[in-house]
């Protein structure tokens, strides 16, 4: 064991380049691609679930037709959430202790209860009240295993009068209320982990939970877009183009705030220059350069922002399949450009030595616990995840048909 | 008896929800190893499961009482705080029984420590390998004696 570790530094010496501490020169970051994966995945379970809320909470009609599609995905994309934190641990198996013996004091430790908040008290809460009429109908008209499935997420509830369904109504109002600071909760937490690091001048900032939220939202959207065309295509369906301009719209909305506050953020840096910025130059200018200012800046940000700020110009005078395409082009890019966001700022903060006077490099594994092909297998999951869910709850005639629970009166609520 | 009554899909919720916190607690007595909290956030037991663990060092000492010619050129010259199992590998077994060589290292010993490295102090020797003379190290330097030349 000791000869293999100093064997390593050995080996990883060529790896490193200027002033790094000894214990620096590892092979890879402690924090490797699994890490880069888990604020990604829970930033589009939050960015899905606002989206979601728009319909709910903001009575914004036009996205009826998508607000459960937005909820199967921010559910099959939270039920993965735990999964790279879980292969990045040294002893997965050992992973229900931190259930066992829940700790309050520590930060990451506080994961758990976020994400048993969102998911029990939030999410599968929401989604039950919503599909409980279904739930009922759908028991009593399927057969097989998939209508004992449909049996089951009743609970023994078949009560579909119209005064139950009211207070289904009421109760899904109540907990999209509750949902959003949840939301914002869950992933201004992942932001906050980052930003207390206070030794290190690439994370420690007051604004990364703000700009984790942001991306979230923007990253939520887009994986809304992005789903919504690909399963009418799928369907061999029309998209409903007041739908998908209006999501559009909210998507070029928070990517100009997203883009603002992040562009705030470096400008801030940059006058403030305190005593880490010069590394943090070298990251910008030289070790994240394609994934930063390629990636994020300009495939991720600039170019979404021209397709889309093109839109909201002359959107009457595009034809409808060259919107659609631009809006398809633009969530797809964002996508891209939210994971580079989430390399740049994990990968970014280990770059450097802790003496700002040296960089490191990291070259992903392909296999092994940490290596990229398990972080592929982790990203494929949430959308097998969704076909399924999308199977068993969102039938073809449900996919355009507008939501049918009215919004419930905030007076009377 | 009760001044109102829940809605059923509410009571079933609070009935489910109930049932989990209830089997959490359940687990809970299970699963929490009995000795978690005798010294602190972590299980007592593992500090008997550290301890019971087999050394597989064997120390210089052990060596001194075979090899006493070599430790004694060692201590007269810059390597004397170096341990003998760093560059030749654990010895314990070796030290039990002459029989079986140690574990051999893998690797070049002396550039894990040579290599230049701003990190490393002034002090100590540095080399950029591929600017330095020679495949191997020993043919111009003596590990135990780094001052004397072969």
């Amino acid at each position: 064991m000791i000869n293999e570790a100093t064997n390593l530094v050995a080996e990883a010496l060529p790896q490193v380049q200027g002033y790094v501490y000894p214990n620096e020169a590892n092979f890879h970051p402690v924090w490797s691609c699994l890490i880069v994966i888990y604020p990604y995945i829970t930033g589009l379970v939050a960015g899905a679930f606002i989206m979601a809320s728009l319909v709910r909470v903001f009575n914004v009609k036009a996205l009826a037709p998508v607000y459960r599609l937005s909820m199967l995905t921010a559910l099959a994309f939270l039920l993965c959430a735990t999964l790279p934190l879980l292969c990045h641990l040294g002893h997965p198996e050992r992973c229900y202790e931190i259930m066992m013996t829940p700790h309050l004091t520590s930060p990451m430790a506080i994961f758990g209860f976020v994400y048993a908040w969102y998911l029990m008290a939030v999410l599968l809460l929401e989604l039950w009240f919503d599909f409980r009429q279904d739930f009922v109908k759908w028991s009593k008209t399927t057969p097989g295993l998939q209508g004992l499935i449909y049996r089951l997420l009743t609970l023994g509830v078949t009560d579909v009068s119209e005064k139950s369904v009211r207070l289904d109504m009421k109760m899904e109002w109540i907990l999209s209320i509750v949902g959003i600071p949840s939301a914002f909760l869950l992933h201004g937490y992942v932001g906050f982990i980052f930003g207390s690091i206070k030794a290190n001048p690439w994370w420690g900032n007051v604004l990364m939970p703000i700009m984790f939220i942001l991306s979230a939202i923007v990253s939520g959207i887009a994986l809304c877009v992005f789903n919504y065309i690909v399963l009418t295509w799928l369907r061999r369906k029309t998209v409903d183009m007041r739908c998908l301009d209006t999501m559009a719209m909210f998507l070029f909305y928070a990517l100009v705030v997203d883009a603002v506050i992040e562009g705030l953020d470096v400008l801030h840096r940059g006058y403030a220059a305190e005593e880490g910025f010069a590394v943090l130059q070298t990251m910008i200018r030289e070790k994240l350069f394609y994934t930063l200012n390629v990636g994020q800046v300009g495939v991720g940000t600039l170019l979404p922002l021209v397709l889309l700020g093109l839109l909201q110009l002359f959107r009457t005078r595009v034809p409808e399949a060259t919107r659609r395409v631009m809006i398809f082009l633009s969530g797809a890019m964002i996508l891209l450009g939210v994971l580079m966001m989430r390399w740049n700022v994990v990968m970014g903060g280990q770059f450097f030595s802790k003496s700002f006077r040296g960089v490191m490099s990291y070259k992903m594994e392909f296999s092994g616990q940490e290596g990229w092909l398990l972080g592929a297998v982790i990203l494929c999951l949430p959308p097998i995840i969704l076909t399924v869910l999308v199977k068993l709850f969102l039938s073809e005639s449900d996919q355009l048909r507008p939501c049918e629970h009215p919004q419930p009166h905030v007076s009377k609520a | 008896m009760f001044p109102f009554k829940l809605p059923p899909q509410i009571l079933r919720l609070v009935l489910v929800a109930l049932a989990i916190v209830g089997s959490y607690f359940v687990a809970r007595s299970f699963l929490t190893p009995p000795t978690f909290g005798q010294y602190g956030w972590y299980r007592g037991d593992a500090l008997q499961l550290i301890a019971s663990r087999e050394p597989v060092f064997a120390g210089k000492q052990s060596c001194d009482e075979c090899h006493s010619d070599i430790i004694h050129k060692l201590e007269k010259d810059a390597h004397k705080t170096l341990s003998c199992e760093g560059c030749h590998g654990v010895s314990r077994e070796h030290g039990n029984n002459p029989n079986i060589l140690p574990v051999k290292s893998t690797g070049n010993y002396c550039i894990r420590c040579h290599e230049a490295n701003l990190a490393r102090p002034a002090w100590l020797k540095q080399i950029v390998v591929k600017d330095h003379y020679g495949p191997k190290c020993i043919e111009c330097h003596v590990p135990h004696q780094p001052t004397k030349t072969p």
